[in-house]
C-alpha cells in the first residue's frame, strides 16, 4: 500500500512529499517484525532506486510469502533526485548530516525528523547508497566499530562482497543510521556502484541478499541461501587509500573489482597540456581493488583507489 | 605587515590555489590573535571585514610601528576559487571545508586545506572565525560561543556586539574549526552577519568595528574605540522560531534589528498563482528580530524570523 509520510507546501503549485510503500500480511500484532528499505537521501545516488524496484516486484508477486511489514521508501531527497543534486536543493546542504533533524530548523532538517520519525519502530533498516559520483564501489556494508557485534552478523545475511568495520568519526553521528540505532533500530549502510548510475547487477544482488536477509528474521517465508561472500575488514585485514599526490586527469590501468599486488601499478595522473606523467600510482598492497575513482579530474587528496588488504596471516598460531 | 602565501593547492586547469595570510606585529610575541575570513565562497561580507581590517592594520602600523602590540595573523578566506565562481563549497565536489577540521594531511582536497589551515591558525590566544549562516536568512550581527567555550563570555563581550548566542554542540560542530581551535586551549569565537551573495555595508562595517574593539580590549592594538554594547547572553531556549504555515510568495513587513511586540504582523504569505493572502505572520513574543528568511519565496514550515525574547535576555544578564 503507497502511502505519505511527510507532505510539505512548495511555493509555486506544488507539494513535497515522501512516500513509502508498507507490504505487510493481513494480521499484525505487537510482535510483527517490520524493516525499512530507505534510500534516495543523496539525491544523486541512485543504484537503491533499482534495488526497491526489485524488491517492490517480488514482494507484489509473492504476497503469500509476507510475514512481516516491508516498507520501502525510494526517494527520501525527490527533489534532489529531480535536478542530480547530492544535497537538498535550495539549502545545499547534505540530507545526511542533518539526522535526527528538527522541526524548529530548516526545512532539510525537518525532512530527516519525518524520516526518523516514520522508520522509528521498526526492528531493521537498510539505507542503500550507491558511491558519489567521484567513486565506483564494490557492493559492501559498512558499520561503525561500535555497533560492529551488534550489527555484522545481521550484515553477513546480506550476502555482500564485504562489510567494512570503520571507525566512526563524529560527523558520522549525524547520519540516518547513527539516528535509528541510537533509537533500537538495527540498521545497515549499504554502499554500491556509482553515483547518477545504476549497475542492474548489483541492485539484483543486492535485492537477493535483502530477501535472504527477511528470511533469515522471518519477514518473509522463503528459502535461506547459503552464504557465498562476504568477507568482513578490520578483523584480520586493513583498508589501504591511495590519494592523489598531483593534480591532473587520472587514468586508470586496472578494472574495478580485482586482485592487486603490492606495487602494482594502479594508474596515472597526466597533465594535458604537457603530456607529461605527474604521477604513476602503485598499490601499498597485495588485495582487493573495491573502490577506483570514476571521475577523472583530479585534485591534490582527491581519493582513487582502496584495496582490501588480503587477510594476514594469524602470527599467534 | 608582512604578506605570506601560507599555503596552495594546485589545479590541473586553473591558478593554483593560494591561501594568503597577512601578519602585523611580531611573529610568536603575545598576546595573539588569528582571524579567518569566510571559506564559503558566497559570504561577501565576511571577505569585506577581512580585507578592511588588513587595510586598517596595514595603514596604522605604517603610521606606527608600535601599533599592534604582539601578533595578529588576518585569513582573508581560505576558498578563493569558489568565491570565482560564486559557489558556497569546494568547487568539484561541493564540500564544506569548514565540517573538515581539524584535517587530515594525508586525507582527501578539502582535509588537506583544513589540516594546513589548522596548522597555520591553532597557537594563537584568540581565534576568530568570520562566518555568514548556512540556511537563508540574514541577521544581525552575532558573536557564537559554542557550549564548551562557556567560560570565556566575558571575553566575547570585548567584541561589544549587542548579542552572545550560546550553540549548543552537535556531532557536526565538533569538526568545525571553532570547535578544534578550543580543544587546542585558544579563545575561539564565531562572528555570524549578514546574507549571502551582496554586501551589506551597515552590518559588516559593525562586524568590522567589533573585531577592532576586541583587538583594543585585549590590548593587541593600540587605539581608541567607541565602548560597545554589554553583550546579551542568548542560550538556545531564548530564541523563539517562527515558522510559516503556508508556502508562496514572501512579503516582509520587519526587518533585522527590529524590536516588535506580541501580535505585531511580520509578514504576508500570497498565492503565488492568484496573489490571495494566505497567511499574516504575526509576532508570538515581544523582542528583536535577530534573524529573518531573505528569499521572496517560501515554503510551508520554513523558519520566517528568529526573534530574541525579551525577558530571556533580561534574565541572562
Amino acid at each position: 500500500m503507497i502511502e505519505e509520510v511527510f507532505n510539505v507546501n512548495l511555493p509555486v503549485n506544488e507539494t513535497l512529499t515522501l512516500r513509502r510503500n508498507r507490504f505487510s500480511p493481513e494480521d499484525i500484532s505487537t510482535s510483527t517484525k517490520r524493516i525499512s528499505i530507505v534510500t534516495g537521501i543523496h539525491g544523486d545516488e541512485i543504484e537503491g532506486q533499482y534495488v526497491c524496484y526489485l524488491l517492490a516486484k517480488w514482494l507484489n508477486a509473492n504476497q503469500h510469502c509476507i510475514k512481516g511489514i516491508v516498507d520501502i521508501y525510494p526517494s527520501m531527497n525527490p527533489m534532489g533526485i529531480d535536478s542530480i543534486t547530492r544535497g537538498f536543493p535550495f539549502y545545499d546542504v547534505d540530507l545526511n548530516r542533518n539526522f535526527p533533524g528538527n522541526t524548529a530548523d530548516f526545512l532539510p532538517a525537518q525532512v530527516a525528523n519525518a524520516i526518523v520519525d516514520t522508520v522509528r519502530g521498526s526492528d531493521f533498516a537498510i539505507d542503500i547508497h550507491a558511491s558519489n559520483i567521484f567513486l565506483r564501489e564494490l557492493p559492501q556494508v559498512r558499520i561503525s566499530r561500535s555497533t560492529a557485534d551488534e550489527l555484522i552478523p545481521l550484515a553477513e545475511k546480506l550476502d555482500i562482497e564485504f562489510i567494512w568495520v570503520h571507525d566512526a568519526v563524529t560527523v558520522l553521528e549525524s547520519t540516518f543510521a547513527h539516528a535509528m540505532n541510537s533509537l533500537g533500530t538495527k540498521t545497515l549502510v549499504v554502499e554500491m556502484g556509482v553515483g547518477m548510475r545504476i549497475t542492474k547487477e548489483y541492485g539484483q544482488s543486492l535485492t537477493r541478499g535483502i530477501l535472504n536477509l527477511l528470511a533469515h528474521v522471518g519477514i518473509i517465508e522463503r528459502a535461506v541461501l547459503p552464504m557465498t561472500k562476504t568477507t568482513v575488514s578490520n578483523l584480520h585485514s586493513e583498508v589501504f587509500f591511495v590519494n592523489a599526490s598531483k593534480s591532473g586527469i587520472f587514468i586508470p590501468i586496472l578494472e574495478h573489482n580485482v586482485t592487486v599486488l603490492k606495487g602494482e601499478k594502479l594508474g596515472e595522473i597526466i597533465d594535458p597540456l604537457s603530456g607529461r606523467i605527474e604521477e604513476t600510482l602503485i598499490s601499498p598492497c597485495n588485495g582487493l581493488l573495491f573502490t577506483i575513482r570514476e571521475y577523472p579530474v583530479v585534485y591534490e587528496g582527491s581519493l582513487l583507489a582502496r584495496i582490501l588488504e588480503d587477510p594476514k596471516e594469524d602470527t599467534a598460531l | 605587515m608582512k604578506e605570506e602565501v601560507l599555503f596552495e593547492i594546485s589545479s590541473l586547469s586553473r591558478n593554483p590555489l593560494k591561501v594568503k595570510g597577512f601578519r602585523f606585529g611580531r611573529e610568536g610575541t603575545t598576546p595573539s590573535c588569528v582571524i579567518v575570513g569566510p571559506m564559503m565562497g558566497t559570504a561577501i561580507d565576511q571577505l569585506w571585514i577581512a580585507s578592511q581590517l588588513v587595510r586598517f592594520l596595514r595603514q596604522h602600523e605604517l603610521a606606527n610601528a608600535a601599533f599592534v602590540k604582539g601578533e595578529i595573523l588576518v585569513i582573508p578566506t581560505v576558498n578563493p576559487y569558489s568565491f570565482n565562481m560564486g559557489k558556497n563549497f569546494w568547487p568539484l565536489d561541493n564540500t564544506d571545508i569548514d565540517v573538515m577540521f581539524p584535517g587530515y594531511d594525508k586525507g582527501e582536497t578539502t582535509q588537506r586545506i583544513a589540516s594546513r589551515l589548522f596548522e597555520k591558525t591553532n597557537n594563537y590566544d584568540y581565534a576568530i572565525l568570520l562566518e555568514a549562516r548556512k540556511d537563508h536568512v540574514e541577521c544581525i550581527p552575532y558573536v557564537e560561543v559554542l557550549e564548551s567555550g562557556m567560560s570565556y563570555i566575558e571575553d566575547a563581550r570585548a567584541f561589544g556586539l549587542d548579542f552572545i548566542h550560546v550553540k549548543e554542540e552537535t556531532p557536526n560542530d565538533t569538526v568545525s574549526l571553532t570547535y578544534n581551535w578550543n580543544v587546542w586551549n585558544a579563545k575561539a569565537f564565531s562572528l555570524i552577519s549578514g546574507k549571502k551573495g551582496i554586501l551589506h555595508k551597515h552590518e559588516a562595517n559593525k562586524v568590522f568595528d567589533a573585531i577592532v574593539r576586541f583587538l583594543v580590549k585585549k590590548e593587541l592594538i593600540d587605539f581608541s574605540t567607541f565602548e560597545g554594547s554589554h553583550g546579551n547572553l542568548v542560550m538556545p531556549n531564548d530564541v523563539e522560531a517562527i515558522k510559516s504555515s503556508a508556502a508562496g510568495l514572501f512579503d516582509t513587513l520587519a526587518n533585522i534589528g527590529d524590536s516588535v511586540v506580541h501580535g505585531q504582523p511580520l509578514a504576508r504569505i500570497f498565492n503565488s498563482l492568484d496573489g490571495t493572502l494566505i497567511q499574516t505572520i504575526i509576532s508570538p513574543c515581544d523582542g528583536i528580530i535577530s534573524c529573518r528568511y531573505d528569499y521572496s519565496l517560501i515554503f510551508q514550515n520554513a523558519i520566517a524570523y528568529r526573534i530574541v525574547k525579551v525577558e530571556s535576555a533580561q534574565n541572562n544578564l
